[in-house]
């Protein structure tokens, strides 16, 4: 009966394991009735066992269902971008290194001379990778590509993209934006 | 039902092989529906052990004596919190316990990570699976719990060994085993990035908190059995450096260093190739600490005797985890490759790499010397024993030279520390430690070590101290809050800084504990009725005998009366427990008065029931309850460093793990009552320098405590007695202490008799090669450091940066809080 409805139900899975849940306590209170006169420890040990069963059933379910749901259209392909994900890790290590290094300093770990210089080659090195980033693609425009290349594996023509430009500085905004990437100015949304 | 169990081991086998293979294939194959199918049937599997674990529980608990493991470890007499613990007091049912344990922890951690490291999990299936299908092949061919006898099933079973029959002992094994079981997880993670190339921090961040748990789980573990040797065994102390004990420690030294190294590599993208050799290497050592426990390897009392063919199949397994580890981290390399420089010698980086080499070379040192004997029986044929007295004397330098890292590490900044700089941090925590060292020299403290041991945790006190001060008032000038709010601030900001700060502490509690072992009293006295004897300010009278018997065992209990300083301190009630069927090994029920200064230990070792007398040692051991609270101390700090990010308060802190401890000594209680009996103080049990020093260096050759003359557990075994009786003897003949040790090496037929091996020929490797293998591991660390420290960029010149993008770094800077 439900347990039909519960497999074919696209919401997550949620019912299944209700249903072997429910399963778990007729079964245990059978078990009770049935086990009469052994002891409570016993009692108790029987219906662990059945409830453990049944979480047996709910994870045999979990195994089989994704064959069922066909998944397979959904590959866990990673986008690409790693590299850039590093400089951004990187990025934020550098900060955090500046930050620390103020802590440092404030506790008195740090003669201000070396304070001074090594706060500098930290903030160069920051800034270089800001740059470094700056120059890349930005992740919107990384989204589309790859959105574009998949669309066009599946066969189907990409919505054709229209490019807004800013009023002020003229640089490329992606369509979503409200505000320009480059210099704030707001955008008319479209 | 037995059979039942085994066929559920069949199918948790027949499920792991599936799980392992499916996300092999669905990786390979980038085929979501594979994975997803995989990770089901690694939540199976742990549904599948939850059935089988309760099943063989429920055996025990209904005495279903047919099955071979619930016979030898149960009996119809047992206490029902015994019979459940039962599960995992032999090696069949250890194995399935670990099984069911890995099963369980790897599924939180899969169903915690299965998004945000989506690209590691089927690998990280796969891995644990493995191992997995590893123990439960063990399980299936050789150690099946479910072994039932074939033809009549006999009617009760042998019970479980008295020894076990403690509570620190039923809670022990499952803490050591959740850490040993939590380590698994780190490594299947490491394998998987290895596995994967994704080599970026981010496995780092996904093993974190497993590691920071298990090694809570490892320390806690350590702790319990040092409560349980120490309340159970009765020789009076609580480590003694038996191969199992090591076996847990192994891993401890390796997951601590990790813990440490893994900062460097957060904060400076350093050590990649190390911290992942490191997991490997703890994964490999809590494999190996089971081998080399349960194959009887090494001769120990926990043991669970020889059995070359559990040897043989480990020793496979052990081999292919290490090839195919470390083979697919040379495979890597070049994905591993690091920016590493070193700005400064005097920098917290240089400090971790320090405190990585002792604590790597803690562990190589631990298990050459509990391997030695086994090293010397296969190169020479002759067997050694190394016993406590070698540990000590090497481990106590490195004990100390650790807390002294404890005390410099937070000092040092990240980077580079200016010496005028240090000079203001070092101030105060070197000034505390001076003063206690001069105070402790002036109190005429005869121990030296145990003196330094003191002005170092003094010094270690000061240094978290001035930390959370100083840091304190930095953030208090910052946010304008009072002293109060900026330390909860500081350490909610920073959680696994001052939660670790927090654990340093523990560690001076529980180092300081140790010290106290260098002012330990021992004595030894037969007393009758109203006879007294004295130890320190100590006067311990022996009152009454009793004797009663509740079905499971007989009980002979001493009633006895310790008096201080004149005044009645406590009544005790040392007593020998003599469990039915296991009537060889009576066990010794302690009674401990516990105390800040010292805990009052009383054994009876051996009695007279007609004339009432009772041979009663008393040892008095100062400081040992500051090494349950430093564990309990430390259990809080990782529960400060563990806190969730978006709840911060002290109210949440969740409750240590030992509070129950600590708070059991806290309620010591102090029963007194002046009895006037006829009192004759007898003196103990007269014994000279020399003899006590052979007796320290001669081992009890009971067959079963691996301790020397002067600390086996069991006062009236026939070994120590006799071994006694032969040392007295030769001091009577006017024997020297070299001729006495001769003579017993001659009398024994081997060098096993000593606890120490001699030094010399063959066996001066025991004693050298620790040395070769510090100084060169330090030679490499320096080396290393100084080719980084080359490395260093040249300082820019003050070339203006560009005006906007200062700015929104400044931005991102502010925002980083």
């Amino acid at each position: 009966m439900s347990s039909e409805t519960s497999i074919k139900d696209s919401s997550p899975s949620l019912p299944s394991w209700q249903l072997f849940a429910l399963a778990g306590l007729v079964g245990a209170t059978i078990v009770v009735f049935v086990s009469r006169g052994q002891s409570p420890a016993a009692i108790i040990l029987l219906s662990l066992v059945v409830f453990a069963a049944a979480a047996v059933g709910a994870a045999a379910l979990r195994t089989l269902v994704p064959f069922v749901r066909g998944h397979e259209g959904l590959s866990v392909a990673i986008v690409a971008g790693r590299a850039r994900g590093a400089i951004d890790r990187e990025k934020t290590l550098v900060l955090r290194s500046i930050k620390e290094l103020e802590f440092d300093h404030a506790m008195g770990k740090l003669s201000d001379q070396d304070f001074a210089e090594m706060g500098l080659r930290l903030r160069t090195r920051a800034a270089g990778l800001m740059r470094q980033l700056d120059a890349g693609a930005e992740y919107s425009t990384q989204i589309e590509q790859e959105l574009a290349r998949r669309l066009a594996e599946a066969g189907i023509a990409a919505v054709p993209r229209t490019d807004r430009f800013c009023t002020q500085c003229g640089a490329a905004a992606a369509r979503s934006a409200r505000f320009c990437g480059q210099c704030g100015q707001p955008l008319e949304t479209a | 039902m037995a059979s039942l169990g085994y066929y559920l081991l069949l199918t948790a086998f027949v499920v792991c092989a599936y799980a392992a293979a499916i996300s092999v294939a669905g990786a390979r194959r980038r085929s979501r529906a594979l994975i997803e199918s995989g990770i089901g049937a690694f939540y199976l599997l742990a549904a599948i052990m939850a059935v089988a674990s309760a099943v063989i529980v429920y055996s025990f608990v209904v005495g279903d004596y047919s099955i071979k493991y619930v016979q030898r470890y149960s009996d119809s007499v047992q206490p029902l919190f015994y019979r459940l613990t039962s599960y995992w007091g032999g090696l069949d049912g250890s194995i399935m316990f670990w099984v069911s344990l890995l099963s369980v922890f790897g599924s939180a951690a899969i169903y915690v990570n299965r998004e945000r490291h989506r690209e590691l999990i089927p690998y990280v299936v796969t891995v644990i699976s493995v191992v997995e299908m590893f123990f439960l092949f063990l399980m299936i061919v050789h150690n099946n719990p479910f072994q039932t006898f074939l033809t009549e099933s006999p009617t009760d079973g042998t019970g479980l060994n008295p020894l076990l029959q403690n509570f620190y002992m039923a809670i022990h094994p499952p803490t050591m085993y959740l850490g040993f079981v939590g380590l698994t997880i780190p490594y299947a993670f490491g394998m998987a990035a290895l596995i994967t190339g994704y080599l970026d921090d981010s496995w780092l961040r996904a093993v974190r908190r497993w590691t920071m748990i298990s090694w809570l789980f490892l320390s806690i573990g350590l702790g319990l059995g040092m409560i349980w040797a120490y309340e159970e065994l009765g020789w009076g102390g609580y480590w003694m450096w038996d191969p199992v004990e090591n076996a847990g420690l192994l891993p401890w030294f390796t997951a601590t260093a990790f813990l440490h190294s893994v900062m460097v590599q957060e904060r400076r993208g350093m050590l990649r190739v190390w911290n992942v050799s490191l997991v490997i290497t703890t994964f490999f050592l809590t494999i190996f600490g089971t081998f080399m426990t349960r194959s009887g390897v090494v001769q120990s009392v926990h043991a669970f005797g020889d059995d070359p063919e559990l040897a043989r199949m480990f020793t496979a397994f052990m081999i292919t985890t290490v090839v195919v580890s470390f083979g697919f981290v040379i495979y890597r390399l070049p994905l591993l490759r690091a920016r590493n420089e070193l700005d400064s010698w005097l920098s917290r980086e240089a400090a971790f790499m320090v405190n990585n080499w002792i604590l790597l070379f803690s562990a190589f040192f631990v298990l050459f010397a509990t391997m030695f004997p086994t090293l010397s029986e296969a190169v020479r044929g002759e067997r050694l024993t190394v016993g406590p007295p070698f540990f000590n004397q090497w481990m106590l330098p490195i004990g100390l030279t650790l807390l002294l890292l404890t005390g410099i590490g937070p000092l040092l900044a990240w980077r580079k520390s200016t010496v005028e700089n240090l000079r203001d941090s070092f101030l105060i925590p070197v000034t505390l430690g001076v003063v206690t060292a001069v105070a402790v020299a002036a109190l005429g403290v005869r121990v030296w070590t145990s003196g330094i041991c003191f002005a170092l945790s003094a010094f270690v006190c000061g240094t978290i101290g001035q930390e959370f001060w100083r840091g304190a008032r930095v953030r208090q000038r910052a946010t304008g809050t009072d002293v109060f709010t900026a330390l909860v601030g500081l350490v909610a900001r920073n959680k696994r800084r001052y939660g670790g700060y927090v654990v340093h502490l523990g560690m001076v509690l529980i180092f300081f504990g140790f010290a106290g072992e260098g002012f330990k009293q021992k004595e030894e006295a037969q007393l009758k009725p109203g006879q007294q004897v004295k130890v320190g300010s100590f006067v311990v009278r022996h009152d009454a005998l009793s004797i009663t018997d509740d079905g499971q065992k007989q009980m002979i209990t001493a009633h006895v009366t310790v008096l201080r300083d004149g005044k009645p301190f406590a009544e005790m009630y040392p007593a020998k427990w003599i469990f039915r069927k296991h009537e060889e090994s009576p066990t010794t029920e302690v009674a401990i008065h516990r105390g800040f200064a010292q805990d009052v230990y009383l054994v009876l070792a051996t009695f007279d029931a007609a004339t009432q007398t009772a041979s009663i040692a008393v040892d008095i051991n100062p400081l040992v309850n500051w090494v349950w609270m430093g564990f309990g101390l430390l259990a809080l700090g990782i529960g400060i460093a563990l806190l969730p990010d978006a709840v911060f308060s002290f109210a949440t802190a969740p409750v240590p793990a030992n509070a129950a401890t600590a708070v059991l000594i806290f309620l010591a209680v102090v029963l007194s009552q002046g009895v006037a009996l006829a009192q004759d103080t007898i003196p103990a049990i007269f014994r000279s320098p020399l003899e006590r020093q052979v007796a320290g260096e001669i081992m009890c050759n009971c067959g079963g405590c691996r301790l020397s003359v002067n600390d086996c557990g069991m006062m009236n075994c026939h070994g120590k007695s006799g071994q006694m009786g032969k040392i007295q003897q030769y001091i009577a003949e006017g024997k020297d202490h070299d001729a006495i040790l001769a003579t017993f090496v001659r009398e024994h037929g081997g060098y096993d008799v000593l606890m120490q091996p001699p030094n010399r020929g063959f066996n001066r490797v025991a004693w050298l090669l620790p040395y070769v293998v510090a100084i060169v591991a330090l030679l490499g660390v320096g080396a290393t450091a100084r080719r980084w420290s080359r490395r260093q960029a040249p300082a820019p010149s003050a070339a203006p940066i560009d005006r906007e993008l200062d700015a929104r770094l400044e931005d991102e800077l502010r925002n980083l809080d």
